[in-house]
């Protein structure tokens, strides 16, 4: 089992982007990793998220490979989970982080 | 990244002092690393599971690149510390400030791998020329 936490920021997701953008991070997750990842959606509260020191529009999408990646292979999984990020949560490059960790432990 | 995550019991953190202490921390990252402040993430949560409380009233948890010396982290948690105390009131010994450190090969922000910590400027200037670049084609 691999793990996806995804935060977002209170208002700024519909629950119809929710939705795609859950199925979306779902199937990136098998098709690159073996399985679907379990998502634990985190919704960070109305006035508590803040980049640069201004009121967050970022999202932010970590998820656990199931093995060691290289960096030439990590780069274009990391672009690829960023561009469903886009494109789904309408959000510029700018305002999504994606993060994918090799296996702890 | 990096992100900085602040959890509390609730009330300990009073709205009004978040966005204060989202600058505190934004810039004693960024003075005590030199990295940009374009990218650093301050995001409040009250009684969530993770980071776990234990008896801690408030903690901030930072995870941040890899590279960072321990002086440097020390740095960073001993200010942090000091600017939760004083928006909240909290006693010292009720909060609790640590980091973890993250590749910079692992992160994408921007569209762009993350830079190794010391190459930030390069890093930025390519990237907002990437970025111009794009707007001008677009």
């Amino acid at each position: 089992m691999i793990n996806c936490t995804c935060m977002v920021q209170a208002g700024q997701i519909s629950a119809e982007q929710e939705d795609v953008l859950r199925a979306e991070t779902s199937a990136f997750g098998a098709r690159h990793f073996g399985s679907e990842p379990s998502i634990n959606w985190i919704t960070v509260p109305e006035g508590s998220g803040f980049t640069e020191g201004k009121p967050s529009t970022s999202v932010l999408v970590s998820m656990n490979a199931d093995r060691a990646l290289s960096l030439a292979e990590r780069e274009p999984l990391l672009r690829e989970l960023g561009a469903i990020w886009e494109e789904h949560a309408a959000r510029t490059p700018d305002e999504v982080v994606t993060v994918i960790s090799d296996p702890q432990g | 990244m990096p992100l900085y995550i602040c959890n509390s019991k609730a009330g300990a953190v009073p709205a009004e002092a978040k966005a204060k202490i989202a600058a505190d921390v934004t810039r004693i990252h960024c003075d005590v690393t030199d990295a940009p402040a374009k990218f650093v993430h301050v995001f409040f949560f009250e009684n969530a599971p993770n980071p776990p409380l234990g008896d801690a009233a408030a903690m901030i948890y930072g995870q941040i690149r890899h590279g960072r010396t321990d002086e440097q982290k020390a740095q960073i948690c001993k200010e942090m510390g000091e600017s939760l105390q004083q928006h909240t009131g909290q006693s010292a010994d009720a909060l609790h400030v640590f980091t973890s450190d993250t590749p910079a090969s692992w992160v994408m922000e921007g569209g762009d791998i993350l830079p190794e910590p010391g190459e930030e400027e390069a890093w930025l200037a390519a990237h907002e020329a990437k970025l111009a670049a794009q707007e001008n084609a677009a």
